[in-house]
């Protein structure tokens, strides 16, 4: 049929397409102006603001708001750009002739009225103040940024700017004040003195001083909490600073330091100052009003455990490190006034731009046109890159390898990254496909550097983020990596971290791809099993009962035969318990009937799934009832149920995470169970994915019930709120509406007293995990001696002194699993520390009870280490 | 932070030409989404590998995690087709996805996420003509992980290879082969005329015509 088309009902989806796109590119002047702000320089700066200077938009009152909205846009969200929005400001700042003076009216009626830029000031400050009403402390920050600047512009006033920083610094001498605020407060108020501080000190040099002295000692106070988060660790020095690591406030002070006695005479040659040479003003510059920081909220949600502890759970933030790759001349080390500005800088991108990460890539790599000349070595082939050109005393830096170690250095943050690791993964992928021949190399070295670190104490949790990276990351370049320089390092005991390493960035490449692939990536030497690196076979199941001739082969076809079937579960049951009967009259010896139906049952269940993951959920949730039975003989059942999953997937780790982690959100087990599987399944060195999963699934049931909870009372309040609007309102409405006499009970709908009981139950179960997990780390490091008290296991107790950590080359595999541990526990108590705190008193009564009085070394650590993640040291 | 650039975790224009609920509606499902569409998957990618990649945007210490994974088939062959559907417990997961995932490679191969509706019976299943997904209906290019050619131009290599296969078909043991002709020997004349003549008859042409015939009859048959 003519009429018809071919493909008709695509073309027609296609047109409604092209109008959707149209609408949006309708503008709005308003729009216009804004965008015209926020692509400031995105050509050429110092051509354009001399041009918006003169534009009449720029000029026109009603067109203030519009302005300052662009401008807190640009600043917030492009800091490298403040600097030449300060100039705007500043250019602004002039009182403009009026477009057609009427005649005769002096000078003196348009001297009268503010120049627009104090305009567009006065509406920007109620932003700034603003941002700091929600807290928002990036924003505040970059907004003191743009202040600073507009100090040393003569735009703001000393006097004034000093107060701002002040209010920043008071917050340091609250009382309590949490590492989270006290660290961004400092930074707040660092950042504004190191840009506007030759015009502070000008002003009052006592007062810079003081500034920094407080900063110094506020940072002279968190330096427990520092050694709990240094990514290279060393356990027996908890005073030790940093190796290879920088820690973010350190840094600020020690680079302030450096400023204020060169009387902050480097600071155009650190910032660029577009706004230096044009004329002073004519008009009284602008004072700052003056703040007070607000208090941090505390969301009172009045929800409390069973025993009536607080169960709000806020994240506890612990100051940063950025891990150190490079030597100082190849990057910034921001130690250092210029170093710190780069890093802080790169830092606020990879922050700011994670919504887009081919974006943030491109930004990142367009970095150096922010900065002073001089601040980056020149791409090599460009009009800077001339031979002789003269060098900028410790500077002449290495973008991409900045850029990289800033962005491992953000990921590698303990005990988490501001972002998922994945992020950072990601946007080094998307900065090598930008320019691979530059950021490559750059990769590679990076790569290098951590692998050596490993030897030399690089926490067990950077070192798994940094096999993650690894994995991933080659799975997106064809897995191209020179693993021929490794193959020496076979030769170390396999529970070495080089050689933990190797194993799990190998077991993730596989994971990601498939094993016959990534050996063809690998030099023979990692081809022979007896190595160890790599498995001998495909990850696969491992169903014991397939062999004729295995025990209990009859019984397991059987049972298997019925699941292949789709038989109902009561008959499975059924089935299963007249093998039991067969097994109790025909066994010899002692053998565990129960545990042996266990494993029948259970593997022939996980065989049936074992095709994918939606096989086995299929499979599981088939048999709930045949799982809940199997699982129903209290711990330890279940702690056997688990010991059968993970021999059936031993050589598919990924396999036994994930089986536990449904068979915890189908409530066959509970995370306390998996916790107890993970101590006593420690030949190979703790699992801490498992651990995590196990401690997380018990975290995150309580996040759900706590929203559960407060939904449903929000609902319940708008409901009687309504009801009593509706009952005032209308008399005769009354007898309708039955809900009305509810107001004389106001008791919690049912739902609520449901959700309320789950609450607390939960709670519950959430502290007998994390209870379970201290003492499954207290009896790690103890052994149980003859009179059944706990003494300290002699490796770990070794493995903690400096001499022995002298001598870590001729460690073994025990030496090195009790080092490990001892650092995962340490990881920890610092990544669950919020959950740790509101338990508490409970936590270390019942955990620490066999420890309490010990005064050994492996004690002592212990409850260090506890005392400085729970804030009681 | 999305006024300089754009966030990379809005959902595209697809809309599910199936799906009974309005934009509006589609809109205010995809606001809450915690399902991904995941396009440009080699056939041969198992879902374990799917899990491993998008576990990495999971959030299991605010209740999430992966809930489930489905894995679209072919209709016909009920073989994986190259696209499957990611389900997380919660919305922010499924944007963290599209955000970091989205765009890189599993498998060696760029994959594509999109915020879904949400998972109804049959949505597993390739509507392409041919079984598979759409796109690979008529897709020019060779792609070893998405089984080769697009489904039309394997119909054609298929139709190709059974004229191949069917064309000696008739041959038969100890049959007749023919010998191609012996030396010029005289001949009375006037026979050979009429043979030639009808091997340049319409009739080859006609052959080509039949042979064309049948492929848009093969299109037809596709069509439901």
């Amino acid at each position: 049929m003519s009429y018809e088309r071919p493909y008709g009902g695509r073309r027609r989806r296609r047109d409604d397409y092209d109008q959707d796109r149209r609408r949006d590119l309708q503008e709005s002047p308003e729009q216009r102006l804004q965008a015209t702000i926020i692509r400031l320089g995105d050509v050429d700066v110092e051509q354009e603001i001399p041009q918006l200077a003169t534009d009449p938009r720029f000029h026109d009152a009603a067109n203030v708001p519009v302005i300052s909205e662009g401008l807190r846009l640009g600043i917030t969200e492009q800091p490298y750009k403040i600097p030449h929005y300060a100039a705007l400001l500043r250019v602004l700042s002039v009182p403009h002739p009026e477009p057609s003076p009427p005649e005769g009216e002096s000078a003196q009626g348009s001297s009268s009225s503010p120049s627009v830029g104090r305009q567009i000031l006065d509406d920007f400050w109620r932003g700034f103040q603003a941002y700091l009403d929600q807290l928002a402390w990036r924003q505040a920050r970059l907004c003191i940024h743009f202040f600073a600047h507009l100090t040393e512009a003569g735009v703001v006033t000393p006097q004034s700017m000093l107060g701002l920083l002040q209010s920043f610094t008071a917050v340091l001498d609250e009382f309590g004040v949490s590492t989270g605020r006290g660290k961004r407060a400092a930074r707040c108020a660092a950042e504004g003195l190191m840009r506007a501080g030759r015009s502070l000190k000008d002003y009052s040099p006592a007062s810079v001083i003081e500034l920094i002295s407080t900063l110094q000692a506020y940072n002279e106070t968190i330096a427990g909490a520092k050694w709990l988060v240094q990514p290279i660790t060393k356990l027996y020095n908890q005073d030790a600073s940093p190796v290879n690591a920088a820690e973010i406030l350190d840094c600020a002070v020690t680079a302030l330091k450096l400023l204020e006695a060169s009387d902050f005479s480097d600071t155009a040659t650190i910032y660029p100052q577009p706004y230096a040479d044009l004329p002073s003003l004519s008009e009284a510059p602008f004072d700052l009003p003056s703040v007070l920081v607000p208090p941090e909220v505390i969301e009172l949600d009045g929800l409390s455990t069973d025993s009536g502890e607080d169960a709000l759970v806020k994240k506890e933030e612990w100051p940063e490190h950025l891990l150190r790759l490079f030597d100082n001349d190849v990057t910034p080390d921001p130690a250092t006034p210029a170093g710190y500005a780069v890093r802080a800088d790169l830092l606020d991108i990879i922050d700011i731009f994670e919504v887009n990460r081919k974006e943030c890539a491109r930004i990142l790599a367009e970095y150096p046109r922010w900065t002073v000349p001089g601040t980056f070595k020149p791409k090599p082939g460009t009009p800077a890159d001339v031979p002789d050109r003269e060098l900028v005393p410790g500077r002449d830096w290495q973008l991409e390898s900045s850029i990289i170690e800033t962005i491992l250095g953000a990921q590698f943050i303990l005990p988490e990254s501001p972002e998922k690791p994945i992020y950072y993964i990601t946007l080094i992928t998307e900065l090598c496909k930008l320019s691979p021949q530059t950021v490559g190399p750059a990769v590679g070295k990076s790569i290098r550097k951590l692998y050596s670190y490993l030897a030399d104490g690089l926490d067990v949790e950077v070192g798994r983020r940094f096999a993650e990276w690894f994995a991933v990351h080659m799975s997106n370049f064809g897995f191209q990596w020179v693993w021929k320089e490794w193959v020496p390092d076979l030769s170390l005991p396999v529970l070495h971290p080089k050689r933990v390493f190797m194993h799990r960035a190998l077991e993730i490449e596989i994971r990601l791809s498939y094993l016959d692939r990534i050996l063809k990536t690998l030099p023979e030497a990692f081809h022979d099993p007896a190595q160890g690196a790599l498995p001998e076979q495909a990850p696969g199941p491992e169903y014991d009962y397939d062999d004729p001739s295995a025990p209990h082969h009859d019984s397991a076809q059987s049972v298997l035969n019925q699941l292949r079937g789709r038989a109902k579960p009561e008959d499975v049951m059924s089935l299963l318990e007249s093998l039991k009967i067969t097994l109790v009259e025909t066994a010899d010896g002692d053998i565990n009937v129960d545990s042996v139906i266990r494993s029948i049952a259970v593997q022939s269940l996980l065989h049936i799934g074992s095709r994918s993951f939606s096989h086995f959920l299929n499979a599981i949730e088939r048999y709930l009832l045949v799982l809940r039975n199997l699982a129903s003989g209290g711990a330890d059942a279940k702690a056997d149920l688990l010991s059968v999953v993970s021999t059936f997937w031993r050589r598919n780790r990924q396999m036994i995470s994930i089986v536990f982690d449904k068979l915890m959100q189908y409530q066959i087990v509970d995370p306390t169970d998996v916790v107890g599987w993970v101590f006593t399944h420690m030949t190979e060195g703790l699992d801490w994915d498992v651990l995590k999963g196990a401690v997380d699934k018990a975290n995150g049931r309580v996040v759900i019930a706590r929203k559960r909870v407060a939904a449903l009372r929000k609902e319940q309040d708008d409901t009687r709120a309504r009801a009593k609007a509706s009952g005032g309102a209308d008399d005769g409405a009354m007898e309708v509406d039955g809900e009305i006499k509810q107001e004389d009970t106001p008791a919690d709908s049912p739902a609520l007293v449901n959700a309320l009981n789950a609450f607390t139950s939960l709670t519950r179960e959430q502290k007998s995990t994390l209870a379970r997990v201290l003492e499954g780390f207290v009896h790690a490091v103890h052994s149980t001696s003859t009179d059944s008290s706990l003494i300290p296991d002699q490796t770990s107790l070794r493995v903690i002194s400096p001499s022995a950590w002298e001598d870590r080359g001729s460690w073994g595999n025990e030496e090195w699993k009790a080092w490990q541990t001892w650092v995962w526990y340490k990881h920890f108590c610092r990544t669950y520390s919020p959950y740790l705190r509101s338990y508490a008193t409970t936590l270390s009564i019942v955990s620490f009870a066999a420890v309490d009085g010990a005064d050994n070394a492996a004690a002592v650590l212990m409850k260090k280490i506890w005392a400085l993640a729970i804030g009681q040291d | 932070m999305a006024h300089v650039v754009t966030p990379l975790d809005q959902p595209s224009n697809y809309k599910d030409s199936q799906a009974r609920v309005d934009r509006q509606k589609q809109q205010e499902l995809l606001d809450k989404s915690s399902t991904l569409y995941v396009g440009n998957l080699s056939f041969y990618t198992t879902e374990e590998q799917i899990y491993d990649v998008f576990a990495k945007c999971a959030s299991p210490e605010d209740g999430g995690g992966v809930k489930r994974i489905i894995m679209g088939l072919d209709r016909h062959t009920r073989t994986p087709c190259g696209f499957c559907f990611v389900e997380f417990y919660t919305h922010t997961e499924a944007l963290a996805s599209m955000r970091y995932i989205s765009g890189t490679k599993l498998d060696e191969r760029i994959i594509r996420c999109d915020l879904d509706l949400g998972y109804r019976e049959g949505r597993q299943f390739g509507r392409g003509k041919s079984g598979g997904q759409v796109r690979d209906e008529h897709r020019q290019d060779y792609d070893p992980g998405r089984g080769g050619w697009g489904a039309q131009a394997q119909k054609l290599e298929i139709d190709r290879r059974r004229e191949v296969e069917e064309r000696y078909a008739d041959t038969q043991v100890g049959g007749h082969v023919a010998q191609g002709g012996g030396d010029w020997k005289e001949q009375n004349g006037g026979v050979v005329q009429p043979t030639l003549k009808r091997e340049r008859s319409p009739e080859d042409e006609g052959d080509n015509d039949t042979r064309q015939r049948a492929r848009v009859e093969d299109l037809d048959t596709g069509r439901m």
